[in-house]
């Protein structure tokens, strides 16, 4: 089916109008609507181009050539177990996009987990609530999400809930194409939780992922992020966020495999004494790609930011990090920090880092820094002058680097999980 | 011969030399004090010794329990026994002290054909070494050296050597920044390493330590060569008579 458009189409963009195939079957009618005018908006906005702010430390060239369409969602695929969550609360799978049946142990009452299909039926009101509006110039792919999605996960909380342990959510993608979805979590006023999501796979696909979370009135959530993608995976999350007042929200990324991985979080501190951590790491080698971008709206006063990004880049790979706190006129007594520090290893990787602070207010507290260097020899002679191998010393010097924003995670079971991960992870890592 | 130095001349990556010939002979289970001034060249020495970058021998040998020194990497030679307590001991965020020194033990048992230690193994090996050093438990679970004082900082290289058990340790002005009670700590710890196939070099700058620590030979370092050799005496002459007469009266010196 090929739309009639009043308006020129960019060329990338032609595929993915041609391959549309509207609604999905049983849909209501809204939401074909918005899917149809999702399309035209992506049909207009085409790729980011590189000298779109936003996009400039991303290659996305590959995929703008060779274009990845949906695929054929496969059913007899099972996620590796290691990638699971001891101590998990609750656990929904997602293969290929598509939820999988969920291994719920007692979620107490007041909590809803399930599909986005399902949510769409349940959950009218907040899958409409959170639908992100027209996508801004700088989120086109959130736009193609709109228009493709075909399922993710919806997590509401009502007012009061508290979770003790933590959910998981594994993404697992074996197909050879686009896998689109769209994801809420919304925490009533005063609920508490945590939750890992964890986007792994094998082949060569591409991720469009789409998180909206809502948090109200003093709502405490944690959402750790693990990103540990196929080698040719192309990996784009974007996660829209609005913490109410005396709200914390904690965003916890670590992005240690995928071809092109971009994790980008946008925050709306909307409620005043709203709090926000935003940590997290990225580590790449061989020729992969990835960026960690971050913004950080404080539209009302006495909000907290606190940001601690780190980096470690190995081979001929290449990472970014880019975040944006403002600070609004009328948003006093805000108080925020932003730490960004990146180690290179070897003669061909690169980091770039742009840390950026926008502030309309006088009475305020901010400020950023950032480093990029390399592994601090003196430390490394230290080891090594006590019997541990050149290799593994460097080895723990790059952990040790990178394990302090893992551990502002409070969860242990969670804190332990994604420390292991990252070992082997960096097992993998050339010098 | 636990080590044989034998007319060792080294130089900085500017070209500056810093030893210009010293000679050095440490028996099995020997202590032998190497004393200076500032910039004679003590700090260098052990450097050399450790196998730090930075450095380069241009003349002579070292020959460590028969082997030559220079063909080990650094990391080898510590599995090898040789032990450096730093000066300056290094932070290091993120390095758990116990982890990292488990992994230190086991690459020299790894090294020498024996089992690796797990955990609760190693925390049995170092409970009682804590004790002898006065340190706390905590300590172990902090990165290492990070927010240590600086007594902390030289006990915990005293607690390291005391779990490595080396063949030869060289302590690097260990006693500088110590009050008296923790220079009591660290002789303590030394002194309950002293063993008939242990051998020891303390490199000082002030006597205040051979007190504590008593020497079997006690040399003087002045601008790159050893200038003066003796027994425990010699010390005290030092301190009567500073460093000075030394390097200007070579040949009442070497009579004395």
């Amino acid at each position: 089916m090929s739309a009639v458009l009043d308006f020129p189409v960019k060329p990338e963009a032609r595929p993915y109008l041609d391959a549309f195939g509207g609604a999905n079957s049983g849909e209501p009618e809204w939401l074909s609507r918005e899917r149809q005018r999702a399309l035209n908006r992506f049909a207009e906005l085409g790729f980011p181009s590189r000298r779109s702010e936003n996009w400039r430390y991303l290659d996305l060239q590959p995929l703008q050539r060779d274009p990845l369409l949906a695929g054929e969602p496969r059913r007899d695929v099972q996620a590796p177990a290691e990638l699971q969550l001891d101590g998990a609360g609750a656990r929904l799978m997602l293969v290929d996009g598509h939820c999988r049946g969920a291994a719920v142990r007692d979620l107490p009452d007041g909590v809803w987990l399930g599909s986005m299909r399902q949510a769409i039926d349940e959950r009218t009101d907040l899958v409409r609530a959170a639908s992100l509006g027209e996508a801004g110039a700088e989120h086109p792919f959130e736009a193609l999400n709109a228009a493709y999605f075909e399922d993710g996960f919806v997590l509401d909380i009502a007012p009061g809930v508290v979770l003790d342990l933590p959910i998981q959510i594994i993404h697992f993608a074996s197909m050879s194409g686009a896998v689109h979805t769209r994801n809420v979590i919304r925490l009533g006023e005063g609920s508490r939780a945590t939750i890992l999501e964890t986007y792994a796979g094998e082949g060569r696909y591409w991720r469009n992922d789409v998180v909206a979370v809502r948090l109200g009135a003093r709502a405490e959530l944690t959402r750790a992020v693990l990103v540990e993608e196929a080698g040719e995976a192309v990996h784009l999350a974007e996660v829209d966020a609005t913490v109410g007042p005396e709200a914390r929200f904690s965003g916890f990324a670590l992005l240690i495999g995928g071809g092109t991985v971009r994790h980008e979080v946008s925050v709306r501190m909307a409620g005043e004494g709203a709090q926000c951590r935003l940590d997290g790491a990225f580590v790449v080698g061989g020729s992969e790609e990835a960026n960690i971008v971050t913004t950080v709206d404080h539209q009302v006063p006495h909000g907290q930011t606190r940001e601690m990004i780190k980096g470690v880049a190995a081979g001929r790979a290449h990472g970014a990090f880019q975040g944006k706190i403002i600070v609004r006129e009328h948003a006093q007594k805000v108080d925020a920090h932003q730490l960004s520090r990146n180690l290179i290893l070897g003669q061909r990787a690169v980091i770039d880092t742009k840390p950026e602070l926008e502030i309309y207010a006088d009475d305020v507290k901010c400020s950023h820094g950032a480093s990029v260097g390399e592994l601090d020899e003196t430390a490394l002679f230290y080891l090594r002058s006590r019997g541990i191998p050149d290799a593994e010393a460097r080895h723990m010097l790059v952990e040790g680097f990178l394990r302090e924003p893992v551990e502002e995670i409070a969860d242990p079971a969670l804190r332990e999980h994604l420390l292991r991960r990252l070992t082997q992870r960096l097992e993998k890592l050339e010098g | 011969m636990m080590l044989e130095i034998k007319n060792l001349h080294a130089r900085l990556a500017d070209g500056r030399e810093i030893l210009k010939g010293v000679d050095l002979s440490v028996g099995d289970g020997e202590v032998h004090a190497i004393m200076g001034p500032n910039g004679s060249g003590k700090s260098t020495l052990a450097a050399v010794l450790a196998g730090r970058d930075g450095y380069e021998v241009t003349e002579g040998s070292v020959t460590y329990r028969g082997r030559d020194l220079f063909a080990m990497a650094a990391d080898e030679r510590a599995r090898e026994g040789v032990f450096l307590a730093f000066q300056y001991p290094v932070e290091i965020p993120g390095v758990n002290n116990m982890y990292f020194l488990r992994a230190a033990l086991n690459a020299q048992r790894r090294h020498r054909g024996e089992p690796e230690l797990d955990a609760g193994q190693f925390l049995r090996v170092v409970r009682q070494k804590l004790k002898l050093l006065d340190i706390a438990d905590d300590l172990l679970q902090r990165a290492v050296n990070v927010g240590f004082s600086g007594g902390e900082k030289k006990r915990n290289e005293v607690f390291q050597m005391a779990v490595l058990e080396p063949r030869l340790a060289i302590l690097d002005e260990t006693d500088s920044g110590l009050d008296i009670d923790a220079l009591r700590v660290v002789a303590r710890g030394v002194n309950g390493l002293r063993t008939p196939d242990r051998s020891i070099v303390l490199i000082t700058h002030y006597k205040r330590l051979l007190d504590y620590i008593e020497p079997d030979h006690v040399h003087v370092l002045q601008d790159g060569r050893i200038v003066q050799s003796g027994g425990k005496e010699l010390a005290a002459e030092l301190e009567r008579r500073g460093y000075g007469t030394f390097g200007e009266q070579p040949e009442v010196a070497a009579s004395a």
